[in-house]
């Protein structure tokens, strides 16, 4: 009896306002429209910035070859010989051997413009190839010999490019750095057991003969010269014995040589700089082990004491007079035979060519020509861009292998500057080698700084698994619930549907 | 770069340098060895090599490029650095072990403090700034000696106004020099450390003194340190100091409970070799007095209770032995020192339970007979913060305030800079003055913690240094004048409140667990239909609920 009463205070709750099945369906777009909002920008928010690269760009420079059109100016004192067909000759031979572009034209009056890829070559009657002070190369001409074109297109060849048939000594030639740090260590094995060096005087004997050979690099390389002085200096082995003359001596056999320098022992290495460090040793066997020579493959005593490690320095052995009773220091004197090979040694591994046999040098002694250096120039200006293009092809080809891999805007705008300094070295090529090598310096410096920018690593060990993984109890718990209550309105909205249907379907039989 | 560029300013620097070829380089090495009274044997070895001429380089030239470096002796490894970060002045200390004023007495290298300590004095000009290359040695340092040292960052620098005086003289340049200081006391020394040291030997640790040097000897003993110290004077040149010193306990090493020793006894093994380049080698052994003993072999002189042997040339093996014949054991000895070895004692305590309040408590003895004034450093990590206003200074047991002066505070700045408290004390004679203070231990972040942040943080030792000298004997007569001592307190260690350290994760979970929560709850209520069920009435539906909710 009391039935009807609360019957009638509630009222039916499907006829309120926020009842409504429109008004609930909105609710739940709501939602979901929010979560698909966020979408992008949790998107955003969690994933690696990767700028694009200029991959196609890249690319296409790494295909590039940097070739120097070479100019050279025939001159001759006698006016018998017809330059221009010489010159026309010279062109043809010079075309096969040389890779680059080469022309050789007759002048009268000696062109000298040493920073464009021109040389000037001067016939004359007197014997004997110079190169004079002002880097012209004075050639003996003999009118009479049938061969003499070919003889001067060889001698243009050994000069021009002289690491065409060197390959072997190539390993050797340190890779290109704008600054080095040349190091020169006297060791003494064992100074206690007396009879060592004490000291030397390698000031004087450096600024005599390693001072003109550094300054003519200049254009290429910074130097710091350092040297130091150590008394104990043990080798990893023990030299073997061999006799020789009647009496013995110790001798390194080429296995040796490879494990000569004992890193764990001697303190060579330098903690302040990266810069690579061309180290120039002296080594002073211990009394018990005089003398110490090299031996060849066969176990034969060679006449040379020195030998260079590829890229990494020189070791020359000196073995003092049998006659010495005490400690003694090396003067600059006795300096001066040694410090001639640890120029040599220098020059070697920087790359430095040799002159061809048969030419001389302007002043006798370490002075390096003008010619020499510019095929150096032409030498690190081919290896920078290819380093260069190598490593800018390598940077593309990581980030598109990697995918966490992040490319910020301080590596895009490497590569780009990278790829900007190449063009401009292909362009400078024809105009001036000096100026295509700083361009390629340049070029190289930018793209190993992109390769190396620590800003690469960053993301790389954390994969977005882990990301998700943590959140998971927020994710499932919040998706759960938003799926269910879209099928069970689907669902309602179905059987609202049928129901409709069958309303209209009844409607009008009731009709 | 190679100076012989056009610029004049280093062409004249590498003229300088050729006509300093002639400049002579001189290294001197001693080893000293004083017995104790409690059996204990001081050991210490100082290497000196001094740059005859040479200059610290001006900050102000660094950027005209690098020196040629040319040296016989002194060590290249270390002038590279000095070079490249333009440090006129550079003291290094590595130490581990607590060192007992009160046992030992005051020592002969007196950077005792437990730990690695660095303070250097930087010339200001030039295009770096003093704390770049603060910043840079000290990182240099850390690779060279294979040590900790790069840490002792902006958290650890501090700079003391009175305590750390430079040792040598500073060039007058354009703009003063500075001083940096840090400390690390939770680094130890190593076999790792030993081997560069011994690197920048000339004869590194195969002939000479230095053969002594073996690690395994060295870093089983009671003490061991070893520093390094570059000085410019301006009579003289650079140079360069290599200390190391330890101290052994013959008695625990023999077999028969005997404090005799012998160098084979203590190091491992003998002299074989004198260094060939060494001017000045010798050994001084300090002479027991009012006891009977046994030398051998005769040294060389002896001197005002000293004996000393020539080590620059030896024939034969050296292998020093000194003896006491009549002792059949060694007794320790338990009736105090008619004289403390160290006039001064130094007791340093962190008292309070709570990882959030602590009190400093220092306690000073002055056991002379006159008042001594001394200028008491206390660095501290921001981690440990002073209540300034909570400090007491009493002298036998009544408040002095007026023994504290010139007190010069730089408050922490948390994660960022550490504490320092510098003032000057009067220390009454014969008494004990104390010192106290509260402290707060801040809240650490959760990253800031070490590795193992259960063991506490360790703080840097207190320094005090008497204005006079009454701390060394008038017997070293080594030491360079204007020298002040220096005492070390031991290091302390603080507990800080440390954190589940998997608390990140329970909170991530916990929190995210709370949001999915609430989220369902809201989201349930937004979308939930409420319909009206009507029950048949009968007799079961009388109990029923009228009216209840149910969802579709």
């Amino acid at each position: 009896m009391e039935d009807s009463e609360p019957r009638k205070r509630f009222r039916d709750p499907s006829e309120l306002s926020f009842e409504s099945s429109f008004l609930r369906r909105c609710i739940l777009a709501a939602y979901w429209v929010v979560v698909l909002l966020a979408m992008p920008g949790w998107w955003q928010t969690t994933s690696i910035e990767r700028l694009s690269l200029p991959t196609s760009q890249v690319l296409a420079q790494a295909k590039r070859e940097i070739s120097f059109p070479l100019n050279i100016y025939l001159s001759s004192n006698a006016d018998d010989t017809d330059l221009n067909a010489l010159s026309s000759k010279l062109e043809q031979l010079l075309q096969t051997r040389l890779s680059g572009p080469v022309s050789v034209r007759a002048s009268k009056d000696v062109p000298v413009s040493p920073d464009s890829g021109s040389y000037s070559v001067k016939l004359t009657g007197e014997p004997g190839d110079e190169l004079s002070e002002d880097g012209i190369l004075l050639h003996h001409w003999d009118t009479s010999d049938s061969t003499a074109t070919k003889a001067l297109a060889d001698k243009l060849t050994a000069l021009l490019s002289p690491y065409a048939d060197t390959h072997e000594r190539e390993h050797v030639v340190s890779k290109y750095a704008s600054r080095y740090r040349i190091a020169f260590t006297l060791l003494n094995e064992d100074a206690a057991s007396g009879k060592s060096a004490l000291s030397w005087e390698i000031r004087k004997a450096l600024s005599l003969h390693i001072r003109p050979l550094l300054k003519r690099l200049e254009s290429l390389h910074n130097f710091t010269i350092e040297s130091q002085v150590q008394y104990h200096a043990p080798l990893a082995f023990s030299p073997s014995v061999v006799s020789a003359n009647g009496s013995e001596v110790y001798g390194l056999t080429p296995e040796d040589l490879t494990v000569f320098v004992n890193s764990a022992e001697w303190t060579l290495s330098s903690g302040v700089t990266n810069d690579p460090v061309l180290h120039l040793l002296l080594f002073v066997p211990s009394p018990s082990r005089r003398p110490l020579h090299i031996l060849d493959s066969a176990g034969v005593l060679t006449t040379s004491h020195s030998f260079i490690l590829p890229q990494w320095g020189g070791v020359t052995i000196y073995n003092p007079p049998a006659d010495m009773q005490d400690h003694f220091d090396l003067t600059a004197r006795q300096l001066n035979k040694i410090v001639p090979i640890f120029r040599n040694q220098l020059s070697s591994l920087l790359g430095v060519p040799r002159l061809p046999k048969g030419i001389k040098a302007p002043s006798p002694g370490c002075s390096v020509s003008s010619w020499q250096i510019d095929a150096l120039l032409r030498r690190r200006t081919v290896e920078n861009v290819r380093e260069a293009q190598q490593t800018l092809e390598s940077i593309v080809k990581l980030v598109e292998q990697i995918e966490n891999m992040p490319v910020g805007k301080d590596v895009k705008q490497d590569v780009e500057g990278a790829l900007r300094a190449l063009d401009q070295a292909f362009d400078a090529a024809t105009l001036s080698p000096k100026l295509a090598f700083d361009h390629s310096n340049d070029a190289l410096t930018l793209a190993s700084r992109a390769f190396f920018n620590p800003g690469m690593l960053a993301l790389l060990y954390f994969p977005p698994e882990h990301r998700l993984a943590v959140y998971t109890p927020l994710f499932a718990s919040a998706t759960v619930p938003l799926v269910v209550a879209v099928l069970r309105e689907f669902m309602a909205w179905k059987k609202q549907r049928k129901a409709a249907a069958a309303a209209a379907l009844q409607a009008p039989r009731a009709s | 770069m190679v100076h012989w560029s056009t610029l004049p300013a280093t062409l004249l620097l590498y003229i300088l340098g050729t006509v300093a070829a002639t400049r002579p380089e001189t290294f001197k090495e001693e080893l000293t060895l004083r017995p104790l009274r409690d059996g204990k044997v001081i050991s210490r070895f100082s290497f000196s090599t001094l740059l005859e001429g040479g200059v610290p380089r001006n900050p102000e030239k660094i950027d005209a490029g690098n020196i040629p470096q040319h040296y016989t002796l002194f060590p290249l490894a270390l002038g590279q650095v000095l070079q490249e970060y333009a440090t006129t002045e550079l003291h290094l200390s590595l130490n581990a072990g607590k060192w007992d004023y009160d046992r030992w007495g005051y020592p002969d290298e007196q950077e005792v403090g437990t730990g690695a300590q660095l303070w250097a004095w930087i010339g200001d000009g030039g295009s770096s700034s003093v704390d770049e290359r603060w910043k840079g040695l000290r990182n240099a340092l850390a690779g060279l000696f294979c040590a900790s040292i790069g840490s002792l960052d902006e958290q650890r620098t501090t700079i003391p106004k009175l305590a750390f005086a430079p040792e040598g003289d500073l060039p007058a340049w354009t703009l003063p020099h500075q001083l940096r200081h840090a400390t690390l006391p939770s680094e130890t020394v190593c076999t790792e450390n030993l081997t560069p040291f011994l690197k920048l030997l000339p004869c590194k640790g195969i002939s000479g003194i230095a053969t002594l040097l073996n690690p395994h000897r060295l870093f089983g003993a009671d003490w061991h340190g070893m520093s390094v110290h570059v000085t410019w004077h301006a009579e003289r040149g650079v140079e360069v100091r290599l200390a190391f010193q330890a101290v052994f306990d013959p008695v625990r090493l023999s077999f028969d409970k005997k404090r005799d020793w012998s160098l084979q006894s203590i190091f491992g093994r003998p002299i074989g070799k004198a260094c060939p380049v060494a001017s000045a080698s010798r050994i001084v052994v300090e002479l027991p007095t009012n006891e009977a003993y046994s030398i051998d072999p005769q040294p060389s002189t002896v001197q005002d209770g000293k004996a000393i042997y020539d080590t620059s040339n030896i024939e034969s093996e050296l292998n020093l032995a000194l003896r006491w014949p009549l002792e059949s054991e060694f007794v320790y000895p338990l009736d105090p020192a008619s004289q403390p070895p160290s006039p001064l004692s130094v007791q340093r305590t962190m008292a309070g339970t709570s990882q959030s309040r602590g009190r400093l408590s220092v306690s000073i003895r002055n056991s002379l007979p006159s008042e001594i004034q001394a200028v008491y450093l206390e660095t501290m990590p921001w981690h440990v913060q002073f209540y300034l206003h909570t400090l007491k200074i009493s002298n036998g047991g009544s408040a002095r305030d007026d023994l504290l002066s010139d007190i010069a505070y730089t408050p922490p700045v948390p994660h960022g800079r550490p504490a320092l408290f510098e003032s000057v004390l009067t220390l009454p004679p014969n008494s004990t003055t104390q010192l106290e203070m509260e402290v707060m231990k801040s809240f650490l972040r959760y990253t800031e913690h070490p590795p193992d942040a259960q063991r506490g943080w360790d703080l840097p030792p207190a320094v005090l240094v008497p204005l006079a000298d009454v701390l060394r004997a008038p017997v070293n007569g080594s030491e360079p004048a204007g020298r002040r001592a220096r005492i070390y307190t031991r290091v302390l260690l603080v507990d800080l409140a440390t954190p589940d350290f998997s608390m990140p994760y329970n909170v991530i979970i916990m929190s995210c667990t709370l949001i999915a929560l609430t989220f369902g709850m809201v989201f349930n209520l937004m979308t939930r239909r409420f319909v009206v069920v009507r029950l048949k009435t009968g007799p079961v539906a009388e109990n029923a609920a009228e009216e209840k909710d149910k969802s579709i």
